[in-house]
């Protein structure tokens, strides 16, 4: 047993990474199989098996550990093929997934109508029965109702039942009642229960978790059976993980009886990888994570060593998409990579997107039939790739095209094709600079004194420019940048997390109850740990966090509880000094004369499953022969320059290459532009120096 | 930067709304009071040192117009003492600012020893010193009766420090002085967020570059706003509309007139105001800023909405206001205490439908009007905690959205001079923070403004007391003028508000609202809906049977409004368009 493999099925591509006993890694790609994923899966590890010189059947035999990510479940919302989910909430209001909780971006803009609940309005019923938010039983649970309700589910041929009723937090009766009526009407069909799944306060968040959740557990019980089937058939004898959005990974059981945690538990993965290539390079736990893709930007965060993690994550755009709800890891996404598009608006300004030719017809150099002048275009008129070797010879690119393209923006702004290029490459870059800003902003982290990873298979076209705008010295392109999420996976632990809502504030906080509330989360963790039999469980630890904020305000933070239980003496005021430093490293104040109101409590529990990562050691200075390869290139001037091309061959640990120069490795393009050099690192990494 | 430099001014103007954002970002999180950090009613923005606004970003459609006449205001009364580390409180509406509850806090940018820019912060706050405890005093004679502290562009830091004699008056006037003082701290912090950054932007770029890139982004924004100009017909178009009656002072509403000429040859639109009634004596009256936002707002509301908001853009606006109207520029002392809603929200209206007279495609129908019961300001004492007493505004329902030429009005509209900004309070959180029952919030069928694209239609809330009895404050509009639809669409519904006791009767309440409910009793009501754009013949057969299914419309109404017949039945899931009985029925 020396292998593991990790599993990142994307919309277009699988990524596999195989690591071997010493920990070295290596990729395997294939394009994503839709209808039967297994297939997609199979002829990625093929392709690592051969780079490895095993035969596929072997490397599975010889594998330990599996981990799967998907984007399953996000595809199935996307394109709206969740089961026929009902929606069941208190009677006197059904409109909460409708009216969500408001909010708009442009105020001046009527030409888009209002979206569509997640759930229609008539696939919603209302359930006799009222708790108020001291937890009392204002209106009775109606037996008789809930039993036609139920009955008319089933008759109605719905494939889930979402539950979520008004203050079902402070008091569960009411849901947990409906819950025996289900399974007791209606046997076959899944549910969720909104106190179960995700217990807090503001039941538009809960309703939406709630209604998501259950509207996969059909179509994920079935994907994720069916993979394990798969695998299992081809070999495969090790454990199977499935990597999910609470930043870590899971059994199949935990993740088919809350599938919601499998959206986006790819790009989850991604932070994890960041803080893993940060801690082997010795540049510290301060970490920014960008991941390219074709028509994605996304941004993470690693601070003080830990992944940063919001409730505030939206399937679709914010205010008027689906909120998830649920903690999940903060990968914010925004529409800029290869695929956007450039333009001259009425008034004559150069623009990069919104707009994206997307893959299909993609960019102009794909040369599908794409005419729009697009970022990889540019990337192309500026002598970036090699039009013969574009991933790794895959794909030819169409120079032509992409030269025609660039040319329309070219004639608006008078300028040459090539400095017209450059500056549509530089406002793509500008807007993952505003990206990257707006994340670390929102967390008070200084941008200049974090490294940055990169990732993704165009991560290497611009990272150079945005580390030199943002300040930001100390960048990696991992080897593997190509398969981040999945090089994530093979770094992350087993996480399970548990919620309570119980609203104390510490100007009268009953230090009794809370002990209590965590005490309860503690041994719902535990009695997941107990479930994980065959592992050892000596490193497995349980962190605690107030979700906090000053009394009046409404946005939380996350704070750590130093010490569980609370003490008796000083609990109180350590947790209000906690969360005053918290406060003040988001928002550079801390007011003392306020109280500090927590509104739920949070335990989570990590086992750990990959080793501590250890600093690679240091690559001694090597000079090697300048490559035999150059190309003509262009950086911005109207002359275009000479440029070497490395490749594998030319590369080896310590081997510092100094712009202008161009890294061609069979997965990523890395451009060091001229005053600038990258290092290869004694773990194969690239090392970026953008001064 | 010699000519306009296509790629130099995108990159700068990312980076100033970058910071207007960043500006923003810090004020809703720092903030204490639920109407900024719940409603979002605030804005942030940057103006040139010579007065012109630069760049707001998503601020509400009320606060897009006036930052820079309160910058004004600054540079006039403090005209060679300004330096660095200064901070101004403006709150005046006779110079400048919104209505009295908008504290606006002005920090002047230096860089290499030259006043560039001034950054802009403006809140809402929860409350101000009135003599009610409340921002909003629809029946104050004047400014003495409305009772606010009134701080023209006064200095509240020097070398960055706060002056304590301010802040000592403000805390021994304003009613929750923590709560208020914690605004006061956001606001600042929010504004010097705005100057560190836009330093670091001057550092980056050099003076010369920036001033360069001020002339272009102004010239730049001029253009898109004559481009827009120019795809529209030449038009006078004279409108009207009304604000509610309010008791014996006002028997029949405030009448309002704009009249817009719109010159496409010279790319100019003139909004003439002066068609308009003297000051009232009440604090329905409009500041020069909302007058000009309301009205600008209908301007926006009606043209390309990607065209950018500043000085520039505003060149090609000229809005003809008079002194001592209604809504106009107001003359001293009459009161502007609810210049931001009401009438703002009926001027809004005014011109974006006249718009609509130009012809199929253009302008909008009105939106709803009035905070009603879902607006309402609730106090009283808390049982729960030994008695403490509670204030808050409660955001939960809201008027409903006007249909435009492509699409249906939105559900959280909430008023027009909000535009669906703002976010919506949570039933639990209502809940928890005041002793008070919900007992029911939802859509209501069948009371949209019908149209083509039909307005949004009503929603309905009840909710009363738990232990102790509680006031309600609310200053509605819309109960007796409705939204209009345009172009054949129909009126929305108007607002209306009911107290139920708890035996049982049924008495329906004025539009302006201060009652006293007792355990057991709870009001219920809706605001008002939105109206159609079109006739509603004109309606997709298929959106009126989405409509149907979804429980906007009813059958009836599918067929005797929309003239849409079906097959099948909802009960079995089966509904479909009928198209040849639909056709018959609109023959007719």
């Amino acid at each position: 047993m020396t292998y593991k493999i990790s599993v990142d099925t994307g919309g277009t591509f699988t990524d596999v990474i195989v690591s071997d006993a010493s920990g070295a890694m290596t990729i395997g790609k294939a394009l994503t199989t839709h209808a039967r994923i297994f297939e997609g899966v199979h002829s990625a590890i093929d392709a690592a098996a051969s780079e490895l010189g095993v035969a596929v059947a072997d490397l599975l035999a010889q594998t330990s550990l599996f981990i799967y990510g998907t984007t399953r479940s996000t595809n199935a919302i996307v394109t709206k093929t969740v089961a026929r989910t009902a929606f069941v909430s208190t009677e006197g209001f059904p409109d909460i997934l409708l009216l969500k909780e408001g909010g708009k971006f442009n105020p001046h803009d009527f030409t888009q109508d209002y979206p569509a609940p997640f759930i229609a309005r008539r696939h919603t019923f209302e359930l006799p029965g009222r708790i108020s938010a001291e937890g009392e039983e204002v209106a009775a649970f109606d037996d008789a109702a809930a039993r036609a309700l139920a009955a008319d589910i089933v008759a109605r041929g719905f494939e889930a039942v979402a539950v979520c009723l008004l203050w079902s937090v402070a008091n569960p009766a009411h849901e947990l009642r409906f819950g025996e009526i289900l399974a007791e009407i209606a046997p076959d069909i899944p549910f969720t229960l909104s106190h179960q799944l995700i217990p807090v306060v503001r039941e538009y968040r809960r309703a939406s978790a709630t209604a998501i959740d259950a509207s996969l557990k059909p179509l994920m019980q079935q994907h994720l059976r069916e993979l394990e089937e798969d695998l299992r058939a081809a070999g495969l004898t090790g454990e199977i993980l499935v990597s999910t959005a609470a930043g870590g990974c899971s059994h199949i059981d935990a993740l088919i009886s809350r599938p919601i945690y499998t959206i986006g538990s790819g790009p989850a993965m991604a932070p994890i990888a960041g803080r893993a290539f940060a801690r082997m390079e010795d540049l510290g736990d301060n970490v920014i994570i960008c991941d390219t893709g074709g028509t994605t930007f996304d941004v993470g965060l690693v601070r003080d060593g830990r992944i940063t993690f919001s409730r505030d994550t939206w399937l679709g755009p914010a205010y008027t998409g689906d909120l998830l709800g649920i903690s999940a890891v903060d990968m914010r996404s925004i529409g800029a990579g290869g695929g956007s598009i450039a333009w001259i608006d009425e008034g004559g300004l150069m623009r990069v997107g919104p707009q994206s030719a997307g893959s299909e017809p993609g960019p102009a150099c794909y040369g599908r039939g794409g005419t729009l002048p697009t970022v990889s275009d540019a990337a192309v008129v500026l002598g970036y790739f090699d039009p013969e070797y574009f991933l790794g010879g895959r794909m030819k690119l169409d120079v032509v095209a992409a030269r025609t393209a660039v040319a329309s923006v070219a004639g608006a702004v008078g300028l040459s094709i090539e400095e017209t290029a450059f500056r549509i490459m530089s406002l793509a870059s500008d807007l993952m600079v505003r990206a990257i800003a707006d994340v670390t902003i929102s967390e008070g982290l200084n941008p200049r004194e974090s490294t940055i990873v990169a990732g993704g298979g165009a991560a290497g076209v611009n990272i150079m420019t945005i580390a030199a705008e943002l300040g930001c010295e100390r960048v990696i392109l991992p080897k593997v940048a190509s398969a981040l999420s999945a090089s994530g996976m093979q770094h992350a632990d087993i996480v399970a997390e548990e919620t309570a809502s119980l609203v104390m504030q510490t100007d009268r906080l009953d230090i009794g109850e809370v002990n209590r509330v965590l005490g309860a989360l503690r041994e719902k963790l535990e009695r997941f740990a107990a479930s994980l039999s065959q592992r050892d469980m000596t490193d497995a630890q349980i962190e605690y966090i107030a979700e906090a904020r000053y009394l009046g305000q409404v946005w939380e933070l996350d704070t750590p509880l130093r010490q569980v239980p609370l003490p008796l003496e000083g609990g109180v005021g350590l947790l209000a000094e906690t969360f005053h430093q918290v406060h003040e490293r988001v928002f550079a104040v801390r007011d003392e004369g306020s109280a500090v109101e927590i509104v739920n409590w949070k335990a989570r529990l990590t086992v750990p499953l990959a080793k501590p990562i250890d600093v690679a050691p240091k690559a001694a200075d090597i000079t090697l022969p300048p490559p035999a390869l150059s190309r003509q290139c262009f950086f911005g001037g109207t002359e275009p320059v000479t440029t070497g091309i490395y490749k594998p061959a030319d590369l080896a640990p310590g081997r510092t290459i100094v712009g202008p120069a161009i890294i061609e490795e069979p997965t990523t393009t890395l451009v060091v532009y001229p005053g600038t050099s990258v290092m290869v690192s004694g773990a194969g990494n690239f090392l970026l120096k953008v001064r | 930067m010699t000519d306009f430099d296509p790629y130099m001014t995108a990159i700068i103007a990312n980076r100033i709304d970058g910071i207007v954002r960043e500006m923003t970002h810090t004020l809703l999180r720092a903030a204490r009071s639920a109407v900024i950090n719940s409603a979002r009613d605030f804005s942030c923005s940057i103006c040139t040192a010579d007065n012109h606004l630069l760049a707001a970003a998503e601020g509400l459609p009320i606060h897009i117009f006036g930052s820079h006449l309160q910058t004004r205001a600054m540079t006039e009364y403090h005209a060679g003492d300004i330096r660095e580390g200064d901070c101004y409180l403006h709150n005046d509406p006779y110079t400048g600012n919104t209505h009295p509850a908008d504290h606006t806090f002005l920090v002047p940018v230096f860089f290499e020893g030259e006043h560039l820019f001034t950054t802009v912060a403006k809140a809402h706050q929860a409350d101000i010193g009135n003599s009610k405890p409340t921002t909003y005093m629809a029946d104050a004679v004047d400014i003495y009766e409305e009772g606010a502290l009134i701080f023209p562009a006064v200095r509240v830091q020097r070398d960055f420090k706060t002056d304590e004699d301010v802040l000592r008056m403000c805390k021994s006037r304003i009613r929750v002085p923590s709560q208020w003082h914690g605004d006061f701290l956001a606001g600042i912090g929010s504004a010097r967020i705005g100057e560190r950054r836009l330093k670091e932007l001057c550092e980056k770029y050099g003076k010369d570059t920036i001033k360069t890139f001020i002339g272009a982004w102004f010239d730049y924004s001029e253009r898109r706003m004559m481009q827009a100009i120019r795809k529209l017909p030449a038009a006078v178009l004279t409108h009207s509309g009304a604000h509610d009656p309010f008791g014996d002072l006002l028997p029949n509403g405030i009448p309002l007139n704009v009249t817009t000429r719109i010159d496409p040859e010279a790319a100019r639109v003139t909004l003439d105001l002066t068609d308009n009634i003297d000051n009232v004596d009440c604090g329905f009256n409009e500041s020069e800023a909302t007058a000009t936002s309301a009205s600008v707002a209908g301007v926006f509301n009606s043209i390309d909405p990607t065209v950018p908001r500043n000085s520039g853009s505003f060149r090609r606006i000229e809005v003809i206001l008079r002194d001592g109207s209604v809504a106009g520029r107001p003359r001293f002392p009459h009161s502007c205490s609810v210049a931001t809603t009401n009438v703002a929200d009926r001027l809004i209206n005014i011109v974006q439908s006249s718009f609509a007279q130009i012809g199929d495609g253009f302008g909008l129908a009105e939106g709803g009007v009035g905070m009603g019961a879902g607006f309402a300001v609730v106090s009283g004492k808390d049982a729960r905690t030994d008695g403490a007493p509670y204030v808050n505004q409660m955001i939960i329902t809201s008027a409903g959205g006007p249909g435009s030429p492509s699409a249906d009005g939105w559900p959280t509209y909430a008023l027009p001079v909000i535009a669906a900004l703002m976010y919506r309070d949570s039933i639990e959180i209502d809940e928890l923070k005041h002793p008070i029952l919900f007992r029911s919030l939802r859509m209501q069928t069948g009371t949209a403004g019908a149209g083509r694209f039909r307005g949004a239609p009503a929603i309905e809330v009840a909710y009363g007391p738990r232990y102790d009895p509680m006031e309600v404050h609310w200053p509605c509009d819309g109960t007796h003028f409705p939204a209009r639809g345009v172009r054949g669409g129909k009126d929305g519904i108007c607002a209306r508000h009911f107290l139920v006791t708890t035996s049982g009767e049924r008495e329906e309440l004025p539009n302006i609202v201060a009652r006293k409910l007792m355990p057991g009793d709870y009001v219920e009501g809706n605001h008002a809906s939105g109206a159609g754009y079109g006739h509603p013949f004109e309606r997709d057969p298929v959106r009126v049977l989405r409509d149907v299914l979804e429980g906007y419309e009813d059958e009836t109404r599918a067929r005797e409004v929309y003239g849409v017949a079906f097959t099948g039945s909802l009960v079995a899931e089966d509904l479909a368009v009928d198209g040849e009985a639909t056709a018959r029925l609109r023959a007719t």
